[in-house]
């Protein structure tokens, strides 16, 4: 059972007192403010985050059947309003109020953010807001925080440098947040599945490439009249011709899943994991050399927000688990806990109907958290 | 009445046949109350217990909330209606009959897929390619989610099904499904098939306590002495 906190009028004061603050320093910068509403249509989390999120979505049903939610966050609502309003590119956007999660302790909590949508230069958007979020963090009283960042995209250049078979990348990209199932995965790679699909590959294997289409589409017609249940045939065709061609009996080396593991090991201050992540991916440096130096730089930015390196950490693995963050991600920390998050989500926008390639930052800063941590430090 | 135990029992069908059977080899018979329109019975020897005759959803969802003591239904139903069982029931006894699995079955045309990672590309590319989520029809809702978690897959989206689930494919409501299967044989007249590592549960039919239940000392003797014959011992 959740709790149901009244807020008395000191706190309502300290939370409005935070909240003009960091919409404040939001404001200076040029985001202007949306409150997108609490009541959302369900399916427009769920199929953006996934089942996962609906788990932890307190959704209900109108009368007419329609399933709605209370919003779990304020990122994809604000996105798909600067969709749909035809506004120009970058755009930027901030909001405060309350979000719902089924989670331990109250199911309301109050956050503020900013959205950074169709900035070009990725590195500058970073940038923004890291430096954004900061501003204002201490704007809300923390003086106090450390960090850790993380960059899936950084890894999944690695998974596309490695001698990975084609087929598995996607699913190392997509599971790289998962401690415990990961590793399993890689093992299980390694061994190699031996499953019925896996042998259709084996016989389509050493078929030429003009003699792969005829064979799968007589394989598809063998199932009988078995639907195809949303996919088209040129699906199935284009996944076994792909796979087909890596050959059969596939497995992963055991060095390089030996890699992807140390890789996502590595965990400390920036500085000294930087350091040990371009040694581990020296067999590879020349296309890790880009992503690198791009961490790098956004290292050597936090110096210009005067953020001590020492205190932040650079931990592999981490993403968020939220799945729409594709690339450079970053916490801020407090003895309380974490006070703020943020990150960069290229692939949301294009699913709300955004051109191509419109890239999108964020950040979101708990507001109640801050208070909490002000009065600790 | 406050202080008897109640015991649900399937209301009709295959399931109430094959409980009352078990029910005869310990030497008990129950005693369908006559003007109860059919929906009550009793225990002869045990005047403490009263039998309801319910449904086996309702069984399930009646033994989640503590509206009844004990209750005989399928395990597939019970863990669907209390995901979080070791709070909520204790399940006593599996009973040998009404077996079934709860499977996770994908149309057989998908030459391409027969492992739940398979599925989870297949999950992720549809999510891609169509701009929507792959959607699973199914009635095994928490089941589905958990099982799913389990296996990594977050791409996709669970379309409640009443009944027919195994139409689902064919009728374009949804493209796979997770439902009960006992033979097969429905799953493959309808062009489907079960992934090798899509066995979510061995279901059978369970004698199941509701810990969420008020149990007085008086109820616990008159329910363990009921359940004595059948060599079965409350938690």
């Amino acid at each position: 059972m959740p709790s149901f906190p009244t807020y008395g009028p000191d706190e309502i004061a300290a939370l409005d007192g935070v909240a003009n603050a960091v919409l404040g320093v939001f404001g200076a910068k040029g985001y202007t403010r949306h409150e997108p509403a609490i009541l959302q249509p369900a399916h427009l989390f769920v199929d953006r985050s996934g089942e996962d999120i609906r788990r932890r979505t307190f959704e209900l049903t109108d009368p007419s059947g329609q399933e709605l939610c209370l919003r779990p966050d304020l990122t994809i609502p604000t996105c798909k309003w600067q969709v749909e309003s035809g506004n120009p590119y970058p755009a930027r956007l901030c909001y405060h109020g309350p979000a719902f999660r089924h989670q331990p302790g109250a199911g309301q909590f109050w956050q503020a953010g900013a959205e950074l949508l169709g900035l070009p230069d990725r590195a500058a958007g970073d940038a923004e807001m890291m430096g954004l979020a900061a501003e204002a963090v201490r704007a809300g009283g923390v003086n106090n925080f450390s960090m850790i960042v993380g960059d899936l995209g950084l890894f999944n250049t690695l998974i596309d440098a490695l001698d990975v078979p084609a087929q598995w990348r996607g699913r190392l990209k997509r599971h790289v947040w998962r401690t415990g199932y990961f590793e399993k995965l890689l093992a299980r790679m390694v061994a190699g599945e031996g499953s019925d699909a896996e042998r259709t590959v084996d016989k389509l294997a050493g078929l030429k490439l003009m003699e792969l289409k005829p064979t799968i589409e007589n394989m598809i017609d063998a199932a009988g009249d078995a639907p195809l249940g949303g996919r088209t045939r040129d699906e199935i065709i284009e996944r076994l011709t792909l796979q087909a061609c890596e050959g059969e009996s596939v497995r992963l080396d055991a060095d390089v899943a030996d890699l992807i593991s140390e890789f996502l090991k590595v965990s400390g201050p920036c500085e000294e994991a930087l350091e040990r992540l371009r040694a581990l991916t020296k067999p590879v440096a020349v296309k890790m050399l880009k992503p690198l130096s791009a961490m790098a730089d956004r290292l050597h930015a936090l110096k210009s927000m005067d953020i001590d390196p020492a205190r932040v950490r650079f931990v592999a693995h981490f993403g968020r688990n939220l799945e729409y963050y594709t690339g450079f991600v970053f916490e801020f920390w407090t003895h309380s806990g974490e006070v703020a998050g943020g990150g960069r989500y290229d692939t949301l926008m294009e699913t709300l109907g955004a051109p191509r390639g419109t890239t999108a930052v964020g950040c979101a800063i708990r507001t109640e958290r801050l208070i909490a941590a002000r009065a600790a430090q | 009445m406050t202080d008897m135990v109640t015991l649900a029992v399937p209301s009709k069908g295959r399931l109430k046949e094959q409980f009352d059977a078990y029910l005869g080899t310990a030497g008990i018979a129950l005693k369908q109350t006559a003007g109860a329109r059919g929906y009550r019975a009793t225990v002869e020897g045990h005047p403490g217990i009263d039998v309801m005759l319910l449904s086996s959803s309702e069984i399930a969802a009646s033994l989640a909330n503590g509206d009844v003591h004990l209750g005989v239904t399928g395990e597939d139903l019970i863990r669907e209606a209390a995901p979080e069982l070791d709070r909520r029931i204790a399940l006593l006894q599996p009973l040998g009959f009404g077996f079934a699995d709860v499977v996770v079955a994908v149309p057989a045309s998908w030459i391409d897929v027969s492992t739940m990672a398979d599925l989870d590309d297949i999950c992720a590319a549809y999510a891609t390619r169509h701009k929507k989520r792959l959607r699973i029809a199914t009635k095994y809702t928490q089941l589905t989610r958990s099982y799913f978690a389990s296996a990594g897959i977050s791409d996709y989206r669970i379309v409640p099904s009443a009944g027919a689930t195994e139409g689902a494919p064919t009728a374009g409501t949804a493209e796979a499904i997770v439902d009960i299967t006992t033979t097969g044989s429905t799953l493959k007249a309808n062009g489907l098939k079960i992934l090798d590592d899509g066995v979510i549960l061995k279901s059978q039919a369970t004698l199941a306590q509701s810990l969420m239940a008020e149990w007085s000392a008086e109820q616990r003797s008159a329910a363990a002495a009921f359940l004595v014959p059948l060599g079965v011992s409350l938690k």
